[in-house]
Order: structure tokens, then sequence, then C-alpha cells
């Protein structure tokens, strides 16, 4: 029975190790809530020695005597990959004798489970409290405890540790906790390996295997063995470590992240059993979710997914609705009506022709601030709100619907097999899914990768052919206006040139992949509501972050214009834009801007084929002039704001590198695809 | 850990607290950012507490309880 006693200062005293109770879990599985139940209110924070990650103390009686409750920062891995998992594990290594408790999130068992075979092969006694197990019910998840507690041999209790269900049960557990009898055997090497080094290594918190493993897979332990062994242990370490790389070809915390998977999928698959679908929706649900991660199965519905995004974003969103705000909303009310403001406020002069020009001259020759040609109002804002903004919120609303729906980690399986044959990590998929929101956001997260090779890649394939929700919007406005050829050349030569690049560069860069752990929510109804706020949320996020950029490039256009600048950015990109590219020279003020924002040079260019797409009158040539054009601005560098951000998370020389490689690259790439395109529809 | 306010990641599902889990303090663009990224996958998306569709979400709440 746990008895929570309210700290008095002495939270901190000396507890004998058997008196110690350390909660070990994921992060975000409720361990401070199972903290709380079983200490109370009271507890002392404080930061772990040399660190600024933060620990919590407390007291408990537990079977009626005083113990110390130590909530260590949430970890996936004991193979450490931040300084909260290297805290968590370097107490599990200190606190030799201790009692364990993991908590695990009932609803996400895969996770937990990795983490279970992590603490039997540390060899501390632990309990398996498996928390949140009302929400799993919920979700028409089962265990079978009994089977889950013989596997791993420890004591396993269910929890719903907000209303303190199955706490009193966990704390009973505590005083009898013992190792786990689960074993996991590993290559050869490596099992060679450990059984070297085993007898040279002191007694901790963990067994002499675990530490072994952790000394030869985890780079992070050098600053522990410097502190606790002896030079020739190190260097034995050491050498083992490089001579295992060398022969498993692959990085060590790789194979054993592996081994441990398997085992922890084995044990899920052993114990846990999703319900069984009830009425028809469930079974239509199931029958979707299978559906949509089939090897076969799962391309034809992403396929189906594309073209009903195609017609609603495509069609309704850069159709129908962009129709209707440029060239009703914008051009026949929201810039006369600027116009008339102007005139009617400011008086007749230099000032005011400074702002909209003179009188009586149509807009597009006019040179004003507000109303012209590039003027804030009848450029900025009509690019931004008549052009990009119903096409982004069209994708929003699109987007978000995958998501609600549970689509989108689907989509992140079928896309990983993708991955995986052109020498990705599985893991790349979740930045490039992301990238189709923000690749600047998504640049950030490549962070999730766990090696310098992998993250380059990822960076460099979101910087040149992942393109972002504004981007793609206009594109798929623009790809409503051309044929199926046209369409499929575009496709074809952005997937084409992100799969030879993604393969180059795996090929050329050193380094290795690692594994991809994802659990799939169940396929679910989109709930209204949620797809709303969702949209709003990005929505606002685009008017905040592109609105002003928008503006901006409307003002350096206005500017080069009046400064009569921008005859000589059309004729100096002129050889490349005409010759080269076989383009109109004006496409070329687009390019130039389009580094600000490529949404922004998309826009622009959709509003240069505009009037022709949707009179019908393009012809083969004009078809040929969307799509390189489509293809040149989808395989520029997204923004200036991504460019700053590879600058941050790369270093300025890899930034550098890759916009000297990307700007060049998507010229010549759109060349081709001109010689291409005139072969075959010439 | 803040109980007012939990986010569930649209990507693999986990439920987690929000709070300083967002990616402002790295971003270049963070001023007026309300994206968090899920302690799980990495996975980023808005927070639906904050903002213009804070508000929605609070009213949409509120219509729901009335």
């Amino acid at each position: 029975m746990a008895a929570p006693l309210p700290a008095d200062g002495s939270a901190q005293e000396h507890f004998p190790a058997e008196a110690k109770v350390l909660l070990v879990g994921n992060p975000n599985v409720g361990k401070s809530v199972v903290f709380g139940a079983l200490t109370g209110r009271y507890a002392q924070v404080s930061n772990y020695p040399g660190t600024t990650v933060e620990l919590t103390r407390g007291r408990a009686t537990i079977a009626g005597a005083d113990h110390q409750v130590i909530d260590t920062p949430g970890t996936n891995n004991l193979l450490a990959m931040s300084e909260d998992e290297e805290v968590a594990r370097d107490i599990l290594v200190a606190e030799k004798g201790a009692r364990v408790v993991q908590v695990g999130d009932a609803k996400n068992l895969r996770r937990a489970l990795l983490l279970s075979v992590q603490l039997a092969e540390a060899g501390v006694p632990f309990v398996l409290a498996l928390n949140m197990l009302d929400e799993a019910r919920a979700r028409g998840i089962r265990f079978d405890v009994d089977a889950l507690r013989a596997a791993l041999g420890v004591e396993v209790v269910g929890t719903v540790a907000v209303a303190k269900e199955g706490i009193d049960e966990l704390a009973r557990a505590i005083p009898a906790a013992h190792p786990a009898s689960l074993r996991i055997a590993y290559p050869e090497p490596v099992e060679k390996a450990v059984a070297a080094l085993e007898p040279h290594l002191p007694e901790t918190g963990i067994t002499r295997r675990a530490l072994a493993l952790l000394l030869l897979a985890d780079a992070s332990m050098e600053r522990w063995a410097e502190r606790h062994l002896a030079p020739p242990v190190r260097d034995a370490a050491a050498a083992a470590r490089a001579s295992l790389t060398q022969e498993l070809k692959l990085p060590l915390r790789t194979v054993l992240g592996r081994t441990r998977l398997e085992t922890a999928d084995r044990l899920a698959a052993k114990v846990m059993r999703r319900g069984e679908a009830q009425g028809s929706g469930a079974r239509i649900a199931r029958w979707i979710g299978d559906a949509s991660v089939h090897p076969v199965g799962g391309f034809v519905f992403l396929a189906a997914v594309l073209v009903v995004a195609y017609y609603f974003v495509g069609v309704f969103g850069a159709g129908f609705l962009v129709d209707w705000l440029e060239n009703v909303f914008f051009a026949e009310y929201v810039v006369p009506a600027t116009d008339w403001l102007i005139r009617a406020i400011v008086p007749a002069g230099a000032v005011q022709e400074f702002l909209a020009g003179p009188p009586g001259v149509p807009v597009e020759e006019s040179r004003g601030l507000l109303v012209g040609a590039y003027g804030l109002v009848s450029m900025a804002l009509s690019y931004g709100i008549a052009i990009v903004l119903p096409i982004v919120m069209t994708f929003f609303i699109a987007f978000s619907i995958m998501e609600d729906s549970g689509y989108l980690p689907r989509l992140a399986v079928v896309a990983n097999r993708l991955m995986k044959r052109m020498g990705l990590n599985g893991k790349a998929v979740l930045p490039m899914v992301l990238g189709l929101g923000c690749d600047t956001m998504a640049t950030m997260t490549a962070r999730i990768m766990e090696t310098k090779k992998e993250r380059v890649i990822v960076t460099l394939l979101l910087a040149l052919g992942v393109p972002c929700s504004a981007q793609l919007g206009v594109i798929l406005g623009m790809l409503s206006g051309i044929s199926l050829t046209g369409a499929l050349f575009w496709s074809g030569s952005v997937v084409g040139t992100i799969l030879l690049v993604g393969w180059l560069a795996s090929k050329v860069l050193p380094g290795q992949t690692s594994d991809f752990l994802l659990e799939l929510p169940p396929i679910r109804r989109p709930q209204l509501s949620n797809v709303v706020i969702k949209t709003v949320a990005r929505i606002e996020w685009y008017l905040k972050e592109a609105l002003p950029l928008f503006v901006l490039g409307t003002f350096v256009l206005w500017v080069a214009d009046r400064l009569n600048l921008l005859p000589w950015v059309i004729r100096a990109v002129e050889p490349v834009v005409t010759g080269v590219l076989g383009l109109p020279p004006e496409a070329g003020v687009s390019f130039v801007l389009g580094f600000l924002r490529r949404d922004y040079g998309a826009a622009g260019l959709f509003d240069l084929f505009n009037e022709r797409m949707r009179a019908g009158t393009l012809g083969v040539e004009g078809e040929i002039q969307v799509v390189v054009a489509m293809v040149v601005i989808t395989l520029f560098v997204p923004c200036i704001a991504n460019f700053f951000m590879i600058v941050k998370e790369r270093g300025l020389k890899t930034g550098i590198a890759m916009a000297a490689f990307i700007f060049p690259f998507a010229v010549a790439v759109g060349g081709v695809v001109n010689l291409l395109m005139h072969w075959v529809m010439g | 850990m803040s109980a007012d306010h939990r986010e569930s990641c649209p990507l693999c599902g986990t439920d987690f607290d929000p709070e300083g889990l967002g990616c402002r303090p790295t971003c270049p663009m963070a001023k007026g950012c309300s994206t968090v990224c899920c302690p799980g996958c990495g996975y980023s998306f808005p927070q639906s507490n904050s903002g213009l569709a804070g508000k929605l979400a609070k009213w949409l709440k509120g219509r729901k309880e009335a």
C-alpha cells in the first residue's frame, strides 16, 4: 500500500538501495502521474549533477517501509540519443540494487516493450506498469497479462494512473521486483566482443553484459568509461567497437536495435489482441486500414487519394476559387476600391501618383506602390490571397483529413518501402511527409535521423524536390490546366530526380542507415471540428509567415521596376530562361524571386500562364513551357527561410554547397525536360 | 505536466503534454509559430489551443458543452 508522505527536506537523505524506486519509461506515458499517485503531492526537484535535466524525488511508504521514489527523464532507448536519455541511463547504471518501475503506454505496447527488453537485459529488478489501460481498452486493444508476465519473467500490473486504478497493486509488487528471465542473443561477433569485455568491467546497477553492450554501442558512454575504467579496458572497448563496425557493416546500435525490436514485436504479437471489428463501420475501417498498407494495394490506394486531392485542390481550389477571387473579387472590387480610396483621400498630385499611378491608366501599366503592375495590393495581396490562399486552404483541408483519418502514418509506411529502395533510412518518411506542409519545419525535424549522412540526405531532398503546401497547391492548380502527358512529365521528372539524387547521395556520402518504428493508430472517420481547427491553425501560420514575404518580394520588384532594373534582370537570365529552358523571358523574374519563396515564384508563373490555360490556348509549346517552368521551380531551394534553416542545422559550408548544387541542377533538369518533351510531343 | 491541454500526434498517435515541445526556440521563423513536435516520432503539427484556432476550439467546445 502506498501512503504518501510530505517532503520535509529529507527526500535526499541516504536511502538503502532496496528502498529506492526508480520510475523509468518512454516520454509522456504518465510517469509523473504514477509518481504523484505513489508519493502524494510533495516532491523535490533538482538538476541531475552536471546537466540541466531535472529530476523529481519524493517519498512513499511502500509495504510499511519508507522509500525514496525518483522520477527519471523519459527515455526510448538506453543507448542514449539525448541528454535526457543519458541521465536516465546513468541513473540505472549508478543505482545498484534499486527497484525499477517501468511505466509503459498500453496504447503503444511495442514502444513500451522495446524498453522492457532493455531493462530485462540490464538485469535490474523491475515491475512493468501498463498505464492508460482504459484508453487502450477504448481502442479495442486487449492484453494477455499472464502471457506477458510469463514471457518477460517480471510482474506486470495494469494501471490507470489518473484514476489511481492499479496503484495499490503496483505498490505491493515493488518490494518483490526481481530481474526478468527474458534473454536476447545477438549475432556471434557481438556475443564474442561482449564476452571478452565482461570480465574486466566493474559491478554497477546493470549487468556486466548490458554495460559491455553500452560501452560498445553508445558513444556517450566514453565519459563514464574515463571515470570508471582503467585505460587498457577503455582501449580494448574502443578496439572491439572499431572491429565490430568493420565486421557487421552496420553500426552496432542498429544491430542491437533491430534484434531488440524483433523481440519486442514477437512479444507484442503474442500478448496483444486488437478487438474484433464490431459493426459495418468498424469492418470498413479495418478493411481500409489493411488495404492502405498493402504492398500493392497501398499504392493503388495512394493513387486514389491523390486523384481526389487533385480534384479538390487543383480543380476546385486552384480553378474555381482562384478564378473567382482573382478575376472577380480582386479585379472588380478590391483593386478598384483601393484605387478609389487612394484618390478620395490623397489629393491629386505626386503622392497620389506614387501610390496609385496616374488617373485613367490601366493597373497593369501603372507603377503605383499600392495599385500598379507591381503594387502591394494589386500584386502582393492578389498573389497571397487570391492565388495562393485558396489553394493552400483546400490543400490544408485535404491534409488535415488525411491526418485525422489515420491515413497519414499509413502513407508513411507505404512510402517507407520506396525510401528504403533508394537507399534511405525509413524514418526519412517523416520529415518528407512533413515537408509537404513546410520544408523549413521539416528540415529541423531531420534531426530525428540517427546519422549525419541520413540528416544530410533528407535535408538535401527536402530542399531539392519536396514541394511545400503552398507550392504544391499552385502546382496542382497548374496541372489542372495541362494534359495528362504534361502532368506525367512533371511528376516523373520530380520523383525521378528525388530517387536519383537520393540514391547517388546514399552511395557518395559515407555512413549507414538505421531502423524505423511507428505504431499505426486505427483508421477513423475524420472529426469535422478537428479538421476545421487544424486548417485554421495552418492558414493562420501561412498568413503570418508567407504573406509578409509576398509583400517584401513585391516591394523588391516595385523598386526594381522604378529603377528600371527589371529589363536588366530579365536580360541577365534570358540566355538560361529562353535558351536552355525555352520559356518566355518574363519567367526569369519569377525564378529570381522564387528564391525568396518557391511558391511566390510559382504564383508568378501561374499568373504568367493562367489566362492561356483557362482559355485552352496553350498549345503544345505552351504546355511544354508550363511543365518546364514547374519542374525548375519545384527543384529550387524552397525559400530563404529554408536556406537559413539548412545553414543553421547543417552548417554554412553544407548550406552553400547544397544551394550551389541545387540551382544549376534545377535548371539542368528543366533543360533536359524541355528537350525530352519536344522530342516526345513535338 | 499540465493537465489542461494535451495533444495527440496525428502521425503515431502519441498522446502528450505539448508544454515545452514547440519547435519555436530553434526556428528562424519562430515568431508567431505555434507548432509542436511529437516526442514519439518527431512529427510537427499546429497546436490546437493557440491563436485563432485556439479561440475557435474553445468556442466549439463551449457550444458542445452547452
